[in-house]
């Protein structure tokens, strides 16, 4: 599942002309460390819905790698 | 003179037959064949009786105030005789019947639209240089741009070839074959007809409607059609044609400028153009068409139009307009067609999506196309997520389904 999601982060820096990252960490955060947007955040929500069928974002923001997993873990 | 090729072939006299001397009509017709489609339509009008269109795969329960046992109930009246078509056309001409259409329902339930010959048929022209024109026919015929075509053909004697629906390979065929000289139908129809593959020779008109185009289609449609001119036209179910066409700019005919508003870029018009409706609601006895538009000489009457009202996606408090979109993506030679929507997303509200068809044999990847579309558009307007699909899905009417 992890696998996953970071195939998924790749793909959205890839767009953005950013190089992959090699792995993720629980406390690793979206906007800082990985320089997303919102409009990256939204896409991550739809991807990651596409595959898992879970809106990561539905009762609130997520801010780090763990609070993705958590969610999708439900 | 044949009146249509469809499965099988009709003349104007087999029309004649069916009308003249004929005291019956379905005032309420459902139907999927054409040639009984067509004559109860003309036999009506031409008696003065009234008329209400439904499609023909249409259920009574989705139109208000249509029930299903009134469908296909034969109705009597004083039978009237022609002894030409001449005599039909003109008794058409000057019919007092009230038509009643609907529009396709993109937005919820049809809306109903009752219109009178004139409304229906302003845009006709009728004389000697229109005939042996020889239509492909393209349209829903119990719609308004249907009727638009069928009226300009019928009043001038030509020839209708029903293409409805058909495969790309048999809308060739039937081009070849009938030596058709006009063709009229959506932006649609012709992306469906691409990629280039041989020109023919026999179309001298080709005709867009019912949505936006693009350069690159018109580019396209030229190399197919090297003997056609090209141009747009207006028309909607409301208010029936209003528009000459100069390219791919519209002009508001001096002598009814004031007929019209613009205000927040949409096109208003005055009640006294459309049909009429409960449906319709007014500004000032001024009618919301939902077409947004751009002037390009305010001075002139000259102007293109830019969208739809309701198309507009809001993402992250852009307003993002599809067709726009559509347009940079379709610029990738190997892309046949796009559809760009927005779906509802906890973070910018909307997020720009894309379904992509390619042309055969051709691969594209998803960065790819990001990639083209950073070059073209600012970053709110690229979709986030592209999905390759085998096949669009139409809307009754011929158009994209957008939702």
């Amino acid at each position: 599942m992890k696998q996953k999601v970071l195939v998924i982060i790749n793909e959205i820096r890839a767009a953005k002309s950013l190089g992959p990252v090699a792995e993720l960490k629980e406390e690793t955060r979206l906007r800082e460390d990985l320089s997303l947007t919102s409009f990256d955040l939204a896409e991550l929500t739809v991807k990651i819905e596409d595959e898992f069928d879970i809106d990561i974002f539905e009762d609130g923001l997520v801010n780090t790698v763990g609070e993705i997993i958590e969610k999708l873990s439900k | 003179m044949v009146f249509l090729y469809d499965a099988e072939t009709y003349s104007y006299e087999e029309l004649l037959n069916a009308i003249s001397g004929s005291g019956e009509y379905c005032p309420l017709f459902k139907s999927k064949e054409l040639f009984p489609y067509f004559a109860n339509l003309v036999k009506a009008l031409a008696a003065g009786m009234p008329l209400i269109l439904i499609d023909s795969d249409i259920n009574a329960s989705e139109i208000d105030g249509v029930s299903e046992e009134d469908i296909n109930v034969k109705k009597r009246f004083e039978a009237k005789y022609y002894s030409s078509m001449d005599d039909v056309v003109a008794a058409l001409q000057q019919s007092q019947s009230e038509i009643t259409i609907f529009t396709s329902g993109t937005t919820g339930q049809p809306k109903k639209v009752v219109h009178s010959i004139s409304t229906l048929t302003r845009a006709v022209r009728q004389g000697k240089r229109y005939a042996g024109q020889i239509w492909a026919y393209a349209y829903n015929p119990t719609h308004m741009a249907g009727l638009q075509v069928f009226f300009q053909a019928f009043e001038n004697q030509n020839t209708l070839v029903n293409v409805f629906g058909k495969a790309r390979e048999e809308v060739y065929q039937q081009i070849l074959d009938k030596q058709i000289t006009h063709i009229s139908a959506t932006p649609t129809f012709y992306r469906l007809l691409l990629p280039f593959e041989k020109s023919y020779e026999s179309v001298v008109r080709v005709t867009l409607g019912g949505e936006k185009s693009d350069q690159h289609l018109y580019d396209a449609i030229g190399r197919i059609f090297p003997n056609a001119k090209i141009n747009n036209v207006y028309a909607s179910t409301e208010a029936g044609s209003l528009f000459a066409a100069k390219g791919d700019c519209f002009q508001i005919p001096e002598t009814i400028r004031d007929k019209f508003k613009v205000v927040d870029d949409e096109l208003l018009i005055h009640k006294s153009l459309l049909g009429s409706s409960e449906s319709f609601h007014f500004s000032d006895d001024f009618y919301h068409s939902g077409d947004l538009i751009e002037w390009v000489d305010k001075e002139a009457g000259l102007f293109r139009f830019k969208s739809r009202k309701n198309e507009l996606i809001n993402v992250g408090g852009y307003k993002v307009n599809p067709g726009e979109v559509e347009n940079a993506i379709m610029e990738i030679d190997c892309v046949r067609q796009a559809l760009v929507y927005g779906k509802a997303n906890s973070i910018l509200g909307n997020v720009l999506c894309a379904d992509v068809q390619l042309e055969e044999g051709f691969a594209l990847t998803e960065l790819e196309i990001k990639k083209f579309l950073a070059s073209q558009l600012q970053d709110f307007k690229i979709p986030r997520r592209i999905k390759f699909v085998e096949e669009m899905s139409l809307t009754r009417t011929g158009k994209l389904k957008r939702s």
